[in-house]
């Protein structure tokens, strides 16, 4: 399914260059990777086509993987008949100023998606009709479900994680067990 | 930085000539954090013109605890019981979710008694949470009794939870590769009990509200949301069926042993107001009631003595790869989109849960406008949010 | 987008609407009725009475520290980081104890520390307790003036007092 679907992207969007991410078994889920600066038209074709349309948005997921930040499109096609499912993804390289066109015209699903997206991740939706924040507050900085990402200080003149509230015995075992870890600091290191 | 309020003047809509002649301003209103018939911790800018709601704004966060963030720090066992708080009305459903996507890509292979009890709890799960639903939602309009009837049936089924799984509400009991604990004979002849009673109760149920007179003016022809709507904005489970449209997990992409049961999908009918209202999307849950009914009675009649978890490693470690799984919860289709780094990692790299009450509570701003208050929390009411699935 | 019909009224629709009120409401108040006799209460007087609990209820957690054998297995299957572990070596030539089930102690452990607080009661701990020290109790009221009273020392004397009670043996 995914190699005729790309093939019809490829055909009918000029500069999409869908690609299929194959998997080696059945346990994973195949997926296409698109170009950012085609998304819309791509949605736009995937929700007008007939050969396989695919008439709703169910998710829009965020995979930071360092290098670049992968946004995931989870379509689906709610019918009886011919129930499918597809991830497409988008690579955004710019992790200051990443961002991809908004489909909220085409499916108004993405509107909280792309917000939450944009909430967690950072990367922006041009011609999102209401881009804020979602679910943390709108003055919060920093993008929480990035690898690299360390929370705030203070925030408002509140404290983040003040002392005197936190369990400074579970911090002492888990600095004497050697469990920490440093996987933030080593990808904070790895981007630098 | 934009402030949370420089948003920009909605459009007034034009009700009639009568109110367009009379200059007012709109009215900016917060329903919540703490109003009772959200649910929960949802907050609603509305902007009223006198009663009619112009423009209905959700601000989300309030129950935010970061959940897919911590999940990128736990082992696949220790993630259960935060999937668990996410809907903790349903949580066996939730629970239930994450097991199939993890045992799918392990290639776990899930022992039938299992398979079978995971049915069993998820549909009597479906049930007690179709209970609360019904409940609350006669609870916001002004109804207290029915609000009794249903806490007393559902306790029934809290009961036989907790004695098979320790818990009342967040039970840690579908576990990977199978369930924890088996259920016995006595529990099982229970359940058949709470079937016939649950038969008579829903009769009740229906006397009680669904043909009131006064239930059905308040919820017929209000908060209609057409099957191109649902479209639109992806909305699944009860919403999307009681739009007209007929689609249900369970059927149309079985997984788990469903393809093995007959049931049929309830879906909204014009019985009193028009396809799509809120008096449909309740009846649809109350009719999703018998259904499930159905389902247990089959599952009893299937089930065979056998053993109820399946070969796992000690230490779980997934392929590379990542998986969108969906499962048809009570509220609608959970999605796991869960992301695996390599086997070398023993917690996963990344896991979105696409809930389905954020997706429903985002129809809220497209129904509201020219709606009464009033109209407007049946509306809120009828999509049934729970809000630690909504802010996860 | 919303249809709210406002049909024209006649005193007909009128008449017929107040009827279709009156006696669906009188239907649902008879079953409602019906309660005052026969029907047997669900609820039950709290403090005075209490429920028995299932057997599998899981409350409050104990360890028997006698049977021990620090092996952190739970510390590490917690999924909320809340037991402390400590142990240390025991001297040359000690005698070495064991468990009921018959595993042998090797190590002398030092601090066994559980936060209730933080404790989200999944029982993920108990199932990989090789000895079984481990275990859910049935104890549901054990609120505190202040979170660290929360901190339950399992080396303590005072939690010998409910060892008897607790463990069976």
């Amino acid at each position: 399914m995914h190699n005729q679907l790309a093939e019809l992207i490829n055909k009918n969007v000029l500069g999409a260059s869908a690609v299929v991410n194959k998997t080696e078994d059945a346990k994973t889920h195949a997926s296409i990777t698109v170009e950012a600066s085609a998304i819309y038209k791509v949605a736009e074709f995937l929700k007008t086509n007939t050969e396989m349309p695919f008439n709703a948005l169910q998710a829009v997921s965020g995979v930071d993987y360092l290098e670049y930040i992968e946004v995931c499109y989870i379509m689906g096609h709610f019918d009886m008949n011919a129930p499918r499912d597809l991830i497409l993804k988008v690579k955004i390289t710019d992790r200051v100023n990443g961002n991809v066109d908004s489909i909220v015209k085409l499916y108004p699903a993405a509107n909280f998606q792309e917000r939450e997206c944009y909430d967690m991740f950072g990367i922006k939706f041009n011609n999102h009709p209401d881009h804020r924040r979602i679910l943390c507050p709108d003055d919060w900085e920093g993008f929480p479900l990035r690898k690299d990402y360390i929370a705030q200080k203070t925030y408002n003149g509140m404290e983040v994680f003040p002392d005197s509230k936190s369990n400074m015995e579970d911090r002492e075992y888990i600095v004497r067990q050697g469990m920490i870890k440093k996987a933030q600091e080593g990808a904070a290191n790895k981007v630098q | 930085m934009q402030s949370r309020w420089d948003i920009g003047e909605p459009e007034r809509p034009t009700i009639n000539a009568e109110t367009e002649q009379l200059k007012s301003e709109l009215l900016r209103l917060n329903m919540g954090p703490q109003h009772p018939a959200t649910h929960g911790v949802l907050r609603i800018e509305i902007w009223t013109d006198s009663e009619i709601v112009a423009h209905a704004i959700p601000h989300l966060g309030y129950l935010h605890r970061c959940m897919e963030k911590h999940t990128e720090n736990l082992d696949y066992r220790g993630i259960i019981p935060f999937v668990d708080r996410l809907d903790y009305i349903a949580a066996m459903s939730m629970e239930w979710g994450y097991a199939m996507a993890v045992e799918k890509m392990l290639g776990t292979e899930v022992p039938r008694r299992a398979e079978l009890l995971r049915i069993l709890t998820g549909e009597l799960q479906r049930i007690a949470s179709h209970l609360m639903a019904f409940g609350t939602y006669a609870l916001d309009l002004g109804a207290f009794t029915p609000f009794l009837y249903a806490f007393e049936m559902r306790e029934k089924i809290l009961r036989l939870f907790e004695e098979v799984s320790g818990a009342r509400l967040l039970y840690n009991y579908i576990w990977i590769g199978g369930v924890w604990n088996d259920w016995t004979d006595e529990q099982l002849n229970r359940v058949t009990a709470f079937c016939d009673e649950m038969e008579e109760e829903a009769k009740k149920y229906h006397e009680l509200v669904s043909m009131n007179k006064i239930f059905i003016e308040r919820t017929a022809n209000v908060g209609v949301f057409t099957v191109q709507d649902c479209f639109d904005y992806g909305a699944t489970g009860p919403v999307l069926r009681g739009s007209g449209h007929k689609w249900d997990l369970r059927k149309n992409m079985p997984y788990s042993l469903y393809s093995e049961f007959d049931f049929d999908i309830p879906v909204g009918i014009a019985e009193v107001g028009v396809v799509g209202d809120c008096w449909n999307r309740y009846i649809v849950r109350m009719k999703e009631v018998i259904e499930s009914i159905k389902i247990i009675r089959q599952v009893q009649a299937k089930l065979e003595p056998g053993s109820i978890m399946g070969k796992v490693p000690k230490i779980i470690k997934l392929p590379k790869g990542e998986i969108f799984m969906r499962s048809e919860c009570p509220r609608g289709e959970l999605g796991l989109h869960l992301v695996s780094e390599g086997p070398e990692a023993k917690t996963p790299y990344r896991l979105k849960v696409k809930s389905p009450c954020f997706t429903h509570v985002s129809m809220l701003p497209h129904a509201a406008p020219g709606q009464m208050i009033a109209d407007f929390v049946a509306t809120v009411g009828s999509i049934d949010i729970v809000l630690g699935e909504v802010d996860r | 987008m919303n249809t709210q019909t406002h049909e024209t009224s006649s005193v007909r629709d009128y008449f017929s609407a107040l009827y279709d009120g009156v006696t669906t409401t009188i239907k649902g108040m008879w079953i409602t009725f019906r309660y005052v006799w026969g029907v047997k209460s669900v609820s039950i007087e709290y403090p005075e009475v209490r429920e028995v609990l299932p057997e599998r209820a899981r409350m409050r957690l104990f360890n028997d520290s006698q049977n021990c054998i620090s092996c952190t297995q739970c510390a590490m299957a917690c999924p909320v980081d809340c037991i402390y572990i400590a142990s240390e070596k025991k001297p040359e030539g000690t005698e070495i104890k064991k468990t009921s089930n018959g595993q042998p102690i090797r190590l002398t452990l030092t601090q066994f520390v559980i936060d209730t607080a933080l404790c989200c009661y999944c029982g993920l701990c108990t199932t990989v307790c090789p000895t079984e020290c481990l275990t859910h109790s049935h104890d549901y009221e054990f609120s505190q003036y202040t979170i660290d009273a929360m901190k339950y020392d399992y080396l303590a004397p005072d939690v010998m007092a409910w060892r008897d009670r607790i463990v069976k043996s």
